[in-house]
Formats: C-alpha cells, structure tokens, sequence
C-alpha cells in the first residue's frame, strides 16, 4: 500500500513586513499544496480532484485562541479566494468556527453578502446546531448544522499547537468546534474521543482535506498563546490523510522543542495517544514509516 | 417573550408538568441573540504560571490555560482570572412540587421554586435534562435572575423553599449560595439536588447556607461511574458522608438501570454502607429509569426490580425506603417503623394523608426525622 502523502511547505516571505501573513504568498503555497497532495499541476484541476463544482464547502478554522493564535483570515480568506479562483463559487465557500465571539476576537470581519465569501459562527441568526443528537462511539453531541447542513465538503484549516491536556491540537481535533459539548472530551488526554467525532458521519463523509496553519507554532504551553514558546514556522502542512497530516505536525512541535531544549511530549507524558486510536479505527496514518513528507519551500 | 413572561411562564408550568423536563431552557437555543454570559470570578480556584488556572470546586480539579474552559463549560479562564459564566443565568424556572425533587422528609405537599443554569460536571449517559446540562451556557435560552430576585419570587409564588436542581447546582456554585443566604433571610429554606461530585472545601461552604441535599448515588462501583457517569464513585461517598454528619437534612435516590446497576449483591453493598456511613434513617429512593440520552436500547427498569431492592434496604436495616417514578405504588408512602401504618400518604407527587403531629406518628408517636414544619 503506498505510503500517506504529507505535505510541507514553508515561504520565507509569507510574513509581510506589516506584521500579518501576506495574502499573495500564501496563495502561493495553497497552489503547490494542493498541487502536490492532488498530483494535478494546475489549480482547476487539482480544486476538481477535490471538490465537486457545486459543492458547498465549510472552511472549519480554529479561533479559540484570540488574535494571536487562531487561523488567520488574511490565511483563511486567501485559502477561499485560490479554491474560488479554481472552479468553485464564492457564493459556496464559508468560513466558519464555533462563535462570533471568537471570530471577531481573532480578527474576523463577519459577512452578509451572497456573493462572496461567507464568514461566520454556529452561533449566527439561522445557524445553530442540528436537532438530532449524534450518538456515535463514545461520543453524544449535537453538530453545528454548518457541517450537517450547509456543507458538503470540508477543509480542516487548523492551528498547530500544543495541547496540555491532548499533547497536540491539530487537524483533527480542529472538528471540536463542530460538536456543541467539547468540553466532556478531554478526558484521557482526549483519547479516543479526538478519533471518534472526527469519525462521527458529519464530520467523516464531509472531509476532504487537511490544511495545518503553522505560520506560528505553539509548541509549548498551549493551546493558549505565550510568546516565549510560539515559533514563526512560516509553513502550511496538507493532507488527503488526516491522521497523517497531525502527526507530521506533531514532529514539527517535537522539532521546535528539541530545538528550544524542551523534553519531548513523550517524555512529559502526554503523547498525543489518540493519533494510535484513529490510526487503528482506519481513520489514516499515524506510524511515521507509512507517511512520505514532501517538504518545499516557496519564494 | 420578554422577561417577565419567561419567569410568569415558566413559574406556573411545573405543576402542569408532571414528571415532565423543565418548562423552559429545556432545549437548545436557537441562537441569534447574543450570548447571556456572566463574568463573576468563580470563588474556588487557585493562580498558577503563565495565566494558567485550577479549578477547585469539584473533584475533576481542571487545569486550564487562558480562554480555556473547564469539564463544566460554565466557567472560563480569561487572562488568568477563573470567572463563572452562569452566575444568575437561569434557564430554567418552575414551581415543582417538592416531591418531584424527590424529597419526601422535607416540607410535604408543599412547592419549591425550581431553578437551574447550564452545565454540569459528569455526563450521565441516562440524564433526562441533558439539553440543558450538557450543553454551555450560549447554548441555551436564559433569563437574568439575580439572588434576591430569586428569593422574592419564591415568596411570590408561595413557596416555602427553593430548589436547585434539573442540571448541577454545583457548576452554579457561586450563584447558589449567594441565592440561599438571601432566601434564608426570608425564612425560605433552600434544597438541592446533586450528584456529588463537589471538592470537600465548597461542600462544607454550602451546607452552611442549605437546609436539604438528596444526592444521586448512581451506582455501587467505580467502573459504573467511569463508563456511565464519567466520574468517580469516591468523592459521591465522601459528599454523602459529609452531609450526614453535618446538620442538613438528607436523602438518597438510586436510578435503577436495567443491566447496568441492577445487580442485588451491589444493591445490598450500597445500603449497608449507607446504613453505615449515613444512619439507617436517611430516606433512599429507588427510581425507575426510562429510556434517554444515550441509553435508549434499554427497558424501563421493572417495578419488580425497585421491589427487590427495597426489600433488600429494608432487611439491612433502613427505615425509609422508597420506591420512584411509579406513581401510585404503595411504596411510595412513608411507613412509621413504630406501628407500621402510613404516616404520609402519597399518589405520585401528591399528598393524600399527612398522620403527623409534630414529626411524630400520630398513631403511636415514632418520631419520624425530616423537616416538617
């Protein structure tokens, strides 16, 4: 079986001298990301190895951790802008994390227009959660209607952080944001709770694609932003496997901390368990040896 | 509908109810209105580095980094000050017969003015009221309700208590206490309804302003509790124990769930060690489940099953033994050990024959222990 393809790439430039990501970098590495996790070199081709014309695709972004943690909408608006650019309608990409609080609180501009790209909370007039409770595994929860409903494709756009309580708080976990109670899943070191919503229907039968925003890494103390330990990696990982993607950036993290003088997550106990879990449930990839990294940079 | 129809609403629904959820908040949101969130900093915690918190009002003890909530979700790290979020957030109100709670020692025939907020600190598998006790506090319509408010309105509406209840108090710990000093200024007594899982330092707090606790004793095992509570068995032991020994009244209620906590040799082990550690007098209710939540492939527990276990309470030595949610069983009246006659008479929440003259059987003068007056 061939291996999991991962995907790295990094720019030099993606940090504008403002301060934020540049927008026409970050372009950039989504074309040749997405060109080397679909192997089709041009953008149409490579949007339509994914996504159907007429799909309806919720861009799932973390903003929990206020502006200077979250998904940036420089990055997440410039990922929308290149998959519209591509083949697909504005009109159907949307933009989306738990609340208006939080996207507001990282920066958002929440928008109303039918043209273009949409921007909002679950928690939005219309929106909300479904009705009927998921029961699946382990986990009992009620899903934004944005995945249930709105959507019929999804992007994991993720922070790569480190998680005191999960180890790593990546593409997976990113799907926290979909469930109305995530509060009662980070028991265990949120193992297998983490492989069990990801694998809940809402979210399994929607996913298409991995994209981990490393432009900054946390990769101690988190998820909550401290300066000390927050590295500008200046990268985005991509993957068609989702276990695959968190678990090359789990060695990003390992690589940062190595390179601070900080133990490995290991070593601190709390690997984050539950890439084993999805791995076994068939979720993906966790086992280094099946995964082929491609690293490249972009000017 | 503005406020004072939330609360005119919501106070006359609960008779109407029955055995039914709470009148309002007892569904999730529709959203559109912005959140109803306090910031109240939360009474039981402790600063740590790096604007990191723990929590220390229940056994989970949450350690949490900036904007990070804990198990509850009604509470909230925010730049390194620990706040509660529901904190005279009620969403949901009702005048309930006391017996509803259940309390059967405490005031019977009377009504308490039933309250809650989001949240809770376990995630029962079989919980009736889970749209609002699992879910955060944005999730769920609520009203401004502040302490002395709460404890106007219960005089208001004629009740001689106030119950907090439906979800776990303990999540609004701030804002129960602070209602129950207030009520107890107005000679309302304040009970509540809990499953336990509360740190030893806030129990003691509390069971200085409350009058009553019935704790829910889940299950005999801490593997029952893992897999269907999602909590521990030994904090419930310690808060029951406390209780006993402190001057508030107590009761017990043990939902029976059939195959999961049904096994008599675990039924017998939990009312010796009640009998034991509580005092043979302490009411325990044995309940009936009904399909819900995330068990919903099992039965209603057979009445004969909450037979059995009554029969086994009361050959261990307990004297109040009930059996719930089985409106119109017999085992639903209070029985004098002195005589063996009734001593109060119920048909599901209501009372049809009170034989008590000042806490004593009126046939033989048992004392009967309770709060009667």
């Amino acid at each position: 079986m061939a291996k999991a393809r991962v995907v790295v790439i990094r720019s030099g430039s993606v940090w504008s001298p403002a301060g934020g990501p540049d927008p026409a970098v970050a372009a950039r590495m989504f074309a040749r990301g997405f060109s080397l996790v679909t192997g089709e070199e041009d953008g149409p081709a490579a949007a339509a190895a994914l996504f159907r014309p007429d799909d309806r695709i919720g861009i799932k972004i973390n903003t929990i951790g206020g502006r200077a943690i979250s998904t940036r909408p420089e990055t997440a608006l410039a990922l929308a802008a290149w998959i519209s650019r591509n083949g697909l309608l504005a009109k159907n990409l949307f933009v989306w994390d738990r609340t208006t609080r939080e996207l507001r609180d990282a920066g958002y501009a929440l928008s109303a227009g039918r043209s273009e790209v949409r921007v909002f909370g679950t928690d939005a007039a219309g929106v909300g959660y479904g009705a009927d409770l998921v029961s699946h595994l382990g986990v009992g929860s009620l899903f934004s209607k944005i995945q249930t409903e709105f959507a019929t494709a999804s992007i994991s756009l993720a922070i790569l952080k480190d998680h005191g309580l999960a180890g790593v708080t990546a593409g997976l976990k990113n799907y926290f944001g979909a469930i109305h109670n995530p509060n009662k899943y980070h028991e265990g070191r949120c193992d297998p709770f983490i492989a069990e919503v990801f694998d809940a229907p809402p979210v399994k039968s929607r996913h298409r694609l991995t994209i981990l925003d490393a432009l900054v890494v946390q990769y101690h103390r988190g998820p909550s932003y401290h300066a000390r330990w927050a590295e500008k990696f200046a990268g985005f990982v991509f993957s068609l496997d989702p276990v695959a993607a968190d678990a090359v950036g789990w060695t990003i993290i390992e690589r940062l901390r190595a390179a601070a003088g900080l133990p490995t997550l290991s070593e601190e106990g709390r690997a984050p368990s539950y890439l084993a879990t999805a791995e076994k449930m068939g979720l993906g990839r966790a086992d280094p040896a099946e995964i082929e990294t491609v690293e490249e940079t972009v000017a | 509908m503005n406020r004072r129809g939330f609360l005119r609403g919501a106070a006359g629904a609960g008779l109407a109810l029955g055995a039914g959820l709470p009148a309002l908040g007892a569904r999730l949101r529709g959203f559109g209105a912005g959140p109803n969130l306090s910031r109240v900093e939360a009474r039981y915690y402790v600063k740590l580095p790096d604007r990191e918190i723990e929590c220390r009002l229940c056994p989970r003890l949450c350690r949490l980094g900036d904007k990070e909530r804990g198990y509850c979700g009604v509470r909230e790290n925010i730049g390194g000050t620990y706040y509660t979020l529901v904190y005279g957030k009620v969403c949901a109100l009702n005048v309930d017969p006391i017996e509803k709670k259940p309390f059967f020692h405490v005031l019977p025939g009377t009504t308490a003015l039933s309250l809650a907020t989001a949240g809770c600190n376990v995630n029962c598998k079989f919980c009736q009221n889970w749209e609002i006790s699992q879910a955060r506090p944005e999730q769920v319509e609520a009203f401004d309700l502040a302490p002395e408010e709460a404890a106007a309105r219960a005089a208001a509406s004629g009740c001689p208590s106030i119950a907090y209840t439906y979800t776990e108090p303990t999540v609004y710990f701030e804002y129960m206490v602070d209602t129950a000093v207030r009520a107890k200024k107005r000679g309302i007594r304040n009970i509540v309804v809990t499953g336990g899982h509360i740190s030893p330092e806030p129990l003691a707090e509390l069971l200085g302003v409350v009058d009553a606790v019935k704790v829910d004793l889940k299950g005999f095992t801490e593997e029952f509790y893992a897999a269907y509570v999602r909590g521990a068995l030994k904090p419930v032991l310690e808060t029951i124990r406390a209780v006993a020994r402190s001057k508030v009244w107590l009761e017990i209620v043990v939902l029976v769930i059939p195959t999961l906590n049904d096994r008599m040799d675990l039924i017998r082990d939990m009312v010796r060690w009640i009998r034991d550690e509580a005092g043979e007098g302490v009411p325990v209710h044995f309940t009936r489940f009904q399909p819900m939540y995330l068990v919903k492939n099992l039965p209603p527990t057979p009445v004969s099953t909450l037979e059995a276990a009554r029969r086994i309470a009361l050959e261990e030595g307990l004297r109040y033994v009930y059996v719930g949610n089985v409106p119109g069983h017999e085992s639903e009246n209070t029985y004098c050990p002195g005589c063996g006659k009734v001593a109060i008479a119920r048909a599901g929440y209501a009372i049809e024959a009170l034989r008590l003259k000042k806490g004593k059987c009126e046939s033989c003068g048992t004392p009967i222990p309770g709060i009667w007056a």
